[in-house]
C-alpha cells in the first residue's frame, strides 16, 4: 500500500510538476503580454492625451458643464479622466487576453462577456457626456429665451428643461448597459407620468389666473399696444 | 476659380440671367431686396426712379430686384413700375431705357440672399457703383439716390454710409453699442454702420464678393454689418452722406435679439481675423459726411421705460449662472449691485457698461459657452444701459444727446486697452 | 431707258440731293454748272439712285446760298442758260433719273424785282404782295429761326420807311399769300418748269406761308388751304408729278401737310435725324422707337422722307433740351460746329469716320419706312469745314479725284466757288469718287450694292412696319411687311457684340435669307430666335415659306 501511496503521491507530483510545466511558459507569456500590455496602453493614453488636448476636449466638456461636475466629485479633468480611463481599459484588457492565454476553462466565458461589455460601456459614457452637453446647451438657450421674451420664471423652465434631459440620458445609459432595465423604465415612467401629471394639476388649479393671464398676454392686443410704446433698435 | 465664383452660379437662375445679358454693362445698380413689401415698394420704385432719371440722365442704370418670394403682390407692383414711357408721371424726361429687373432667389427669404444675388449682378455688369435701397423706409424721396452714389460714381468713395435726421430715441442699439464700440475699435467714425441703405463701389463690390460676405456659416449673420466692416478693414475709401429723416414700418422690441446678432454679433465675430488691424493703438478719424447739418428730433413720444428696468433686473436675476461664465466676477457684482437700485435712482455708469461689452466680446472671443448664448444674454443688460440713456436724455436737446453719446464714445476709446488685457489674458 | 410710269413712284424713289454749284464745273469758272452735272449723270445712274433734288438754281444775289430768289423763271449764270437745264433735264430722264426742283415759296430775295416794286411806293400794285407794317409791333412773340443772325421777324425798309417781315433772313421779305395775285404767280412759276418737264418741286419753308395775329403764324390753316389749292392744280393739269413739303415740326403737326391726300404727297422726318444719331451714341434704340412710335399715320398715297444729312445744320429744334444738350457734348464738343441750335457736320465726320457706323446709318435710312436722301458726297463719306461761314462747310466740291481741284474743275484753284477739303483723312486726295470706284470695297462701291439691295424689293419703300421688343434695348429690330414680302431688320446701335432674342412666334417655319449674301439662316421655331451681331452690324432678312 505503500508503494501505492508513493507512486500516488509521485503521480501527483509528476501531474503537479507537469501542470506546472504546462503552465509557467504560460504564465510567462501572460506576464509578457501584461507587461506589453501596460507599455501600449501607456503610449494609448499619452497619444489621447496629446488628442484631446489639440481638440480643446476640455472645453466641450466645460460647455457641457461635465467639468464642475467632476471638479466637485473631486476628480481631474475630463481629458485627463478619458485618457486614464482608456488606460486602465486597455491594459486591463490586455491582462484578460494574458488570463484566457492562460487556459483557465471557464475563464474563457466571463472573458468574452467582458469584451463584449466594454463597447456598451463605452456607448454608455458617451451617451451620458453627451446628455449632459445637450442639457447644458438647451437649459441655458431656454434660460435665454424665456428671459428676453418675457416669460414668467425662466429659471424652473431652465431647470426642468435639465433635468428632463439628464433624466433621459441617465436611463438611455443604463439601459444600453443592460442593468436593471425594467425597473429603470418603469421607475422612469412613473416619475415622468407623475411630474406631468403633477405639473397639469398645479397649472390648471393653481395656476388659473396665470394661465388665462399667459393666455390674454398671448394673443390678445396688450401685446400690439406694448410694442407701440417700443423703440427701435436700430 | 476659388470655390467663391462657383457658388454665384447657383444664386442667378437662368431667366435672371436672360435678364442680365439683356441690360448688359451699366454704368449704376440700385438693389431693392424685397419679401411681402406690397405696401412700400411702389412708393420706393417710384423714388428711385425719379432719382435716376432726375440726377443721372445721362447713366446706363438698372434697377435690380432680389425678391424671397413674396405671397403678396409685391412682383406685380415692380413689374408695373418697370414700364418704360416717354413721359414719366413726375415730368421727368428719359433719355435712355431705364431697366428694372427682378428675380426670386430660393430658400429662406433673408437679406444675405438678397445681398448676394445683388452683388453678383453688379459685377457681372460691372457697376461702377450700386446703391442698396430698404423698401420698409417709407421716408426715401429721389435725392436719397442722389447723395449715395454720387460721392460713389462722381467722387471716387467706395462706401457711403447714411446718415438719418432720426429722433433722439430712435435707434438706441446703434447709438449705445454699435456704433461707439466700432468707433473704438476699427478707429473710423461711422455713424450707421448697420445700414439698410448703403452705397459702394464696384471694386468694394468685387471684394465683397470675394470675402463672401452673405455666407451664414462664416458665424456673420449681420451681412450689412459685414459689409461696413469690411470696408474700413480693407483699403477703402469711407464716407456718409446725410438722407434725410428716417421712418420705417414699426418693429417693437421683440426684435432686438436678432437686431443684436446682426449687429453686435457680427461685430465681435470680426474682432478675431482683424485682430492685427483694431489692437493697433491709433487714435479715431472722422469719415468725410456729405449733406446739412442735422438735428435729432427731439419731438415727446411714449415709451414704456418701466418695462425696461423690469427686464434688466429680472433679466440679470434669471440669468446669473450664465452671466457668471461670461463676466468677471467683479464686474457681475456690480451689475448685480446697481441691478438692486430704486427705478429713479437706476444708474448704469458708462464705464461699467463700456467693461460688460468688452468682457462679453472677449468671451465671444473664448467661445466659453456657445455664441450665440452670449449674445441672447447681453440683451437684458443692453435694456438696462437704454432705460439709463432714456431716463438721462429725457429732456435733453439734440445737441446734449449727441454730448451724451460722444462721451460714451470716449469711454469705450479710452477702455480699449482693456479689452486688449481680456483678449490676450485667459489665453 | 424710259421713266416708269407709276403714279407713285416717289414710294420707290432713292433721292440724291445735290447743289449744283458743287458737283462738277463744265465751263472752267470755278463754280459748277448742268453741263457739268449732265456729264455725271452716268456716275449717279451707276450709284442707282432715281431721283435728283436739285438746290435752288434760280438767279439770286446768293446772299443765303440760293434760297433768295430774284427770278423765278431762269437759271443762274453761273450754274448756264436755260437751254443747258433743258438739255440736262433730258440726259437726266433718258437715264431713268427724275429730276426734283426747289422752290422757294414763302420769300424772295429783296433783289427781286417785285420787291423793288413792292417797296418802291406804299401805292405799287406790288405792294399787298409782300407784308409791310408800319411798327414792329404785330405778330409779337413769333420766333426767330435764325437765331444767330437777326434778332426779329421785322426789318425797316429805308426805302419805303416801313417795317416788312421775313421769317428767315432780312434779305428774304417774305411774300403774302393772302395775295391771290401772289398765289396765282406762284402757280404760274411752278407751272413753267412742270412745262419744261420737272418731276416734282420741293417747296421750301410752307409752314410759315400765312400770318396771322396772335397765333405762332406756323401751320396755320390759311397756310393748308392754300397748299390745297396748288396741289388741287397739279394734280388737274400734272398727274404724276410730286410735291415735298419742308417742315421742320414734330411729326404730330407734320401730318396736317399731307391733308387727305390733297396735300403733299411727300414730307421729310425730321424729329427721327437726330434721334438715329442719339441712338447709336446712347447706344440705345429708346429715342427711335419713342419718335416712330408717336409718328402718325399718313395717307397710302403718301410718304416720309428720310435723311441723315443735308445741306443745312443737323437741326436739333424738335428735341428735349436734355436730348440737345447730349447730342451738342458727344457730337460737337467744338462750340464752332453749333449753329442755330444745330450741327453743322458732315455724316462721316460726326460718325468719327467709322465706316461701321456710317454703314448702320445707311441701313436704317434704308430700311426705315420712307423714302431715302443721300446727300452728295455722303456716299463716299465727304468731309466738312467748321471754319467756312454759315453752312458752307458741308457744301464744298464734289471729291472726284485726287487730282487737280479734285477732278471737280479745271479752273484755277483760287477761283473755286469754295476751298477743297484737304486735310489728310477728309481730304480729296483720300476721299474720291476714282479711286473708291477702283475697290470693290470701299464706302461707294457698299453703296451702291445696299441701293441695289433696297431697290430689289418694294417692301421698303412701301410696306408697313412693326417694332419687335427684344429684352436687349441696344437692338433695334422691326418687320417690314407689303403684299406678300416679309423682311426683318436687326440693327445692332451698340460698339459692342451683342446676343439678342427675338420673338419671332408669328414667323414661325419661315427660313431666314439674308438679303446681301443671299446665304439661309435657320428657320424660326418655337423658341426665340437667337442671333449673336457684331459692334454696329445689321441684317436684313428676307422670310420665306419654302
Amino acid at each position: 500500500m505503500w508503494e501505492m501511496i508513493v507512486g500516488e503521491l509521485d503521480h501527483a507530483i509528476q501531474e503537479f510538476a507537469r501542470g506546472f510545466a504546462h503552465l509557467l511558459p504560460r504564465l510567462l507569456a501572460m506576464l509578457i503580454i501584461a507587461l506589453s500590455g501596460w507599455a501600449v496602453a501607456y503610449v494609448l493614453k499619452a497619444a489621447l492625451r496629446v488628442i484631446l488636448r489639440i481638440t480643446k476636449f476640455d472645453k466641450l466638456s466645460d460647455n457641457a458643464g461635465a467639468t464642475q461636475l467632476l471638479n466637485k466629485a473631486a476628480l481631474p479633468s475630463s481629458s485627463e479622466l478619458l485618457s486614464r480611463v482608456v488606460f486602465w481599459v486597455v491594459w486591463l484588457g490586455f491582462i484578460v487576453l494574458g488570463v484566457q492565454v492562460l487556459g483557465i476553462v471557464g475563464l474563457q466565458e466571463y472573458i468574452a462577456r467582458f469584451f463584449l461589455f466594454l463597447p456598451r460601456l463605452f456607448v454608455a459614457l458617451f451617451i451620458v457626456f453627451f446628455g449632459l452637453v445637450a442639457a447644458s446647451f438647451f437649459s441655458r438657450a431656454a434660460l435665454l429665451a424665456a428671459v428676453n421674451a418675457e416669460f414668467p420664471s425662466p429659471r424652473i423652465l431652465a431647470t426642468s428643461i435639465r433635468t428632463i434631459i439628464i433624466v433621459f440620458t441617465v436611463s438611455m445609459a443604463f439601459e444600453q448597459l443592460g442593468l436593471a432595465e425594467r425597473t429603470i423604465l418603469v421607475a422612469f415612467a412613473i416619475a415622468f407620468g407623475a411630474l406631468m401629471l403633477g405639473l397639469s394639476i398645479a397649472f390648471g388649479v393653481g395656476g388659473r389666473d396665470l394661465a388665462r393671464q399667459f393666455l390674454e398676454r398671448r394673443f390678445l392686443k396688450e401685446k400690439e399696444e406694448q410694442k407701440q410704446d417700443e423703440l427701435s433698435p436700430l | 476659380m476659388t470655390g467663391g465664383r462657383l457658388d454665384e452660379r447657383s444664386v442667378l437662375n437662368d431667366d435672371f440671367l436672360r435678364q442680365l445679358i439683356s441690360v448688359g454693362e451699366v454704368d449704376l445698380l440700385v438693389g431693392v431686396p424685397t419679401h411681402n413689401s406690397a405696401r412700400t415698394i411702389g412708393q420706393t420704385v417710384q423714388a428711385i426712379r425719379v432719382g435716376l432719371l432726375k440726377y443721372f440722365p445721362r447713366e446706363r442704370v438698372v434697377i435690380v430686384n432680389a425678391d424671397g418670394g413674396s405671397k403678396d403682390s409685391t412682383r406685380e407692383v415692380i413689374a408695373a413700375a418697370s414700364i418704360n414711357d416717354p413721359q414719366h408721371p413726375s415730368g421727368v424726361y428719359a433719355l435712355r431705357t431705364l431697366h428694372c429687373i427682378s428675380t426670386v432667389y430660393g430658400g429662406e427669404p433673408a437679406t444675405e440672399i438678397a445681398m448676394h444675388t445683388i452683388l453678383a449682378a453688379a459685377e457681372l455688369l460691372r457697376a461702377k457703383a450700386c446703391a442698396i435701397v430698404s423698401p420698409e423706409t417709407t421716408s426715401i424721396a429721389p435725392d436719397w439716390i442722389e447723395r449715395l452714389l454720387r460721392p460713389v460714381y462722381r467722387d471716387d468713395f467706395d462706401l457711403v454710409t447714411p446718415v438719418y435726421g432720426r429722433h433722439k430715441f430712435d435707434g438706441l442699439l446703434l447709438r449705445n453699442l454699435v456704433y461707439p464700440m466700432t468707433r473704438a475699435l476699427y478707429a473710423q467714425r461711422v455713424r450707421e454702420p448697420y445700414a439698410v441703405e448703403f452705397a459702394f463701389s464696384g471694386r468694394l463690390g468685387s471684394h465683397l464678393m470675394e470675402q463672401q460676405v452673405w455666407d451664414h456659416g462664416a458665424g456673420g449673420v449681420g451681412t450689412e454689418m459685414r459689409v461696413t466692416l469690411s470696408a474700413m478693414t480693407g483699403e477703402y475709401r469711407l464716407c456718409q452722406s446725410f438722407l434725410g429723416t428716417k421712418q420705417h414700418l414699426d418693429r417693437g422690441s421683440a426684435d432686438l435679439v436678432p437686431a443684436m446678432r446682426q449687429t453686435v454679433g457680427t461685430l465681435f465675430w470680426s474682432l478675431e481675423p482683424n485682430f492685427q488691424l483694431w489692437s493697433a493703438d491709433r487714435g479715431t478719424e472722422s469719415v468725410p459726411t456729405f449733406g446739412p447739418e442735422y438735428e435729432l428730433n427731439v419731438e415727446p413720444i411714449r415709451v414704456n421705460r418701466k418695462r425696461l428696468h423690469q427686464l434688466f433686473t429680472s433679466g440679470v436675476a434669471e440669468l446669473e449662472p450664465v452671466l457668471k461664465s461670461i463676466l468677471s466676477a467683479q464686474t457681475l457684482a456690480e451689475v448685480q449691485a446697481i441691478a438692486t437700485l430704486p427705478e429713479d435712482d437706476f444708474r448704469y455708469p458708462h464705464e461699467l457698461w463700456v467693461k460688460t461689452a468688452y468682457e462679453f466680446a472677449a468671451s465671444y472671443h473664448k467661445s466659453v459657452i456657445n455664441r450665440d448664448h452670449i449674445i441672447q444674454a447681453l440683451a437684458p443688460l443692453y435694456r438696462g444701459k437704454v432705460y439709463t440713456f432714456l431716463l438721462e436724455n429725457r429732456d435733453a436737446s439734440g445737441a446734449q444727446v449727441e454730448a451724451n453719446v460722444e462721451a460714451l464714445c470716449l469711454t469705450f476709446e479710452r477702455l480699449k486697452p482693456y479689452l486688449l488685457d481680456l483678449w490676450n489674458a485667459r489665453e | 431707258m424710259t421713266l416708269p410710269q407709276d403714279a407713285l413712284w416717289y414710294k420707290d424713289a432713292i433721292i440724291y440731293q445735290v447743289h449744283v454749284r458743287t458737283f462738277r464745273d463744265g465751263n472752267c469758272d470755278g463754280i459748277g454748272d448742268f453741263r457739268g452735272l449732265a456729264e455725271k449723270l452716268d456716275y449717279l445712274q451707276e450709284l442707282g439712285i432715281n431721283a435728283l433734288w436739285l438746290m435752288p438754281f434760280f438767279p439770286s444775289p446768293l446772299r443765303d446760298d440760293g434760297y433768295d430768289i430774284a427770278d423765278y423763271r431762269s437759271v443762274h449764270p453761273s450754274y448756264g442758260t436755260l437751254d443747258d437745264f433743258k438739255n440736262f433735264l433730258v440726259a437726266a430722264h433718258e437715264r431713268g433719273i427724275r429730276v426734283i426742283v426747289e422752290m422757294v415759296l414763302n420769300h424772295t430775295s429783296d433783289q427781286h424785282p417785285w420787291f423793288q416794286e413792292s417797296r418802291s411806293s406804299p401805292d405799287n400794285p406790288r405792294r399787298d404782295w409782300y407784308v409791310w407794317s408800319d411798327t414792329d409791333a404785330r405778330y409779337r412773340g413769333v420766333r426767330i429761326i435764325f437765331l444767330d443772325t437777326e434778332t426779329s421777324n421785322w426789318a425797316r425798309d429805308p426805302v419805303s420807311k416801313a417795317y416788312y417781315w421775313h421769317r428767315f433772313f432780312s434779305h428774304q421779305p417774305d411774300l403774302n399769300y393772302d395775295n391771290p395775285a401772289v398765289r396765282e404767280e406762284m402757280w404760274s412759276v411752278m407751272q413753267f418748269w412742270l412745262d419744261m418737264g420737272v418731276d416734282g418741286f420741293r417747296l421750301d419753308a410752307v409752314p410759315y406761308l400765312v400770318e396771322r395775329e396772335g397765333t405762332s403764324c406756323e401751320n396755320l390753316p390759311e397756310t393748308h388751304a392754300v397748299l390745297k389749292e396748288l396741289r388741287g392744280k397739279l394734280d388737274k393739269h400734272f398727274p404724276g408729278k410730286m410735291l415735298l413739303a419742308e417742315a421742320n415740326q414734330w411729326p404730330a403737326d407734320l401730318r396736317p401737310y399731307f391733308g387727305d391726300s390733297d396735300e403733299f404727297h411727300m414730307a421729310f422726318h425730321f424729329p427721327l435725324m437726330p434721334r438715329m444719331f442719339m441712338g447709336v451714341k446712347l447706344e440705345d434704340r429708346k429715342p427711335i422707337m419713342d419718335i416712330l412710335q408717336q409718328t402718325p399715320e399718313i395717307p397710302d398715297s403718301c410718304q416720309w422722307c428720310l435723311f441723315l444729312r443735308n445741306h443745312d445744320e443737323l437741326t436739333l429744334e424738335m428735341v428735349t433740351d436734355i436730348e440737345r444738350d447730349y447730342m451738342y457734348d458727344t457730337y460737337a464738343g467744338d462750340k464752332a460746329m453749333r449753329l442755330n441750335l444745330g450741327i453743322r457736320r458732315r455724316l462721316a465726320p460726326l460718325l468719327d469716320n467709322d465706316r461701321r457706323r456710317v454703314e448702320l446709318m445707311t441701313g436704317m435710312l434704308m430700311s426705315l419706312p420712307g423714302t431715302p436722301i443721300i446727300y452728295y458726297g455722303d456716299e463716299i463719306g465727304m468731309g466738312d469745314n467748321v471754319h467756312l461761314g454759315d453752312r458752307n462747310g458741308v457744301r464744298t466740291p464734289m471729291q472726284w479725284d485726287g487730282g487737280w481741284n479734285a477732278g471737280f474743275s479745271s479752273a484755277d484753284p483760287e477761283s473755286l466757288y469754295s476751298p477743297l477739303i484737304l486735310d489728310p483723312v477728309y481730304g480729296y486726295p483720300a476721299v474720291n469718287v476714282y479711286s473708291q470706284n477702283r475697290s470693290g470695297h470701299s464706302l461707294l462701291a457698299w453703296m451702291k450694292r445696299t441701293i441695289e439691295t433696297r431697290k430689289s424689293n418694294q417692301v421698303f419703300g412701301r410696306g408697313t412696319i412693326e417694332f419687335l421688343h427684344p429684352a436687349n434695348h441696344r437692338v433695334l429690330a422691326y418687320v417690314r411687311q407689303f403684299k406678300t414680302e416679309t423682311v426683318l431688320v436687326v440693327n445692332n446701335l451698340s460698339s459692342s457684340a451683342q446676343a439678342v432674342e427675338l420673338d419671332l412666334k408669328r414667323y414661325k417655319g419661315n427660313i431666314l435669307v439674308e438679303m446681301f449674301g443671299r446665304n439661309i439662316f435657320p428657320r424660326v421655331g418655337d423658341l426665340p430666335y437667337l442671333l449673336t451681331m457684331g459692334p454696329y452690324q445689321f441684317f436684313w432678312f428676307r422670310l420665306r415659306r419654302i
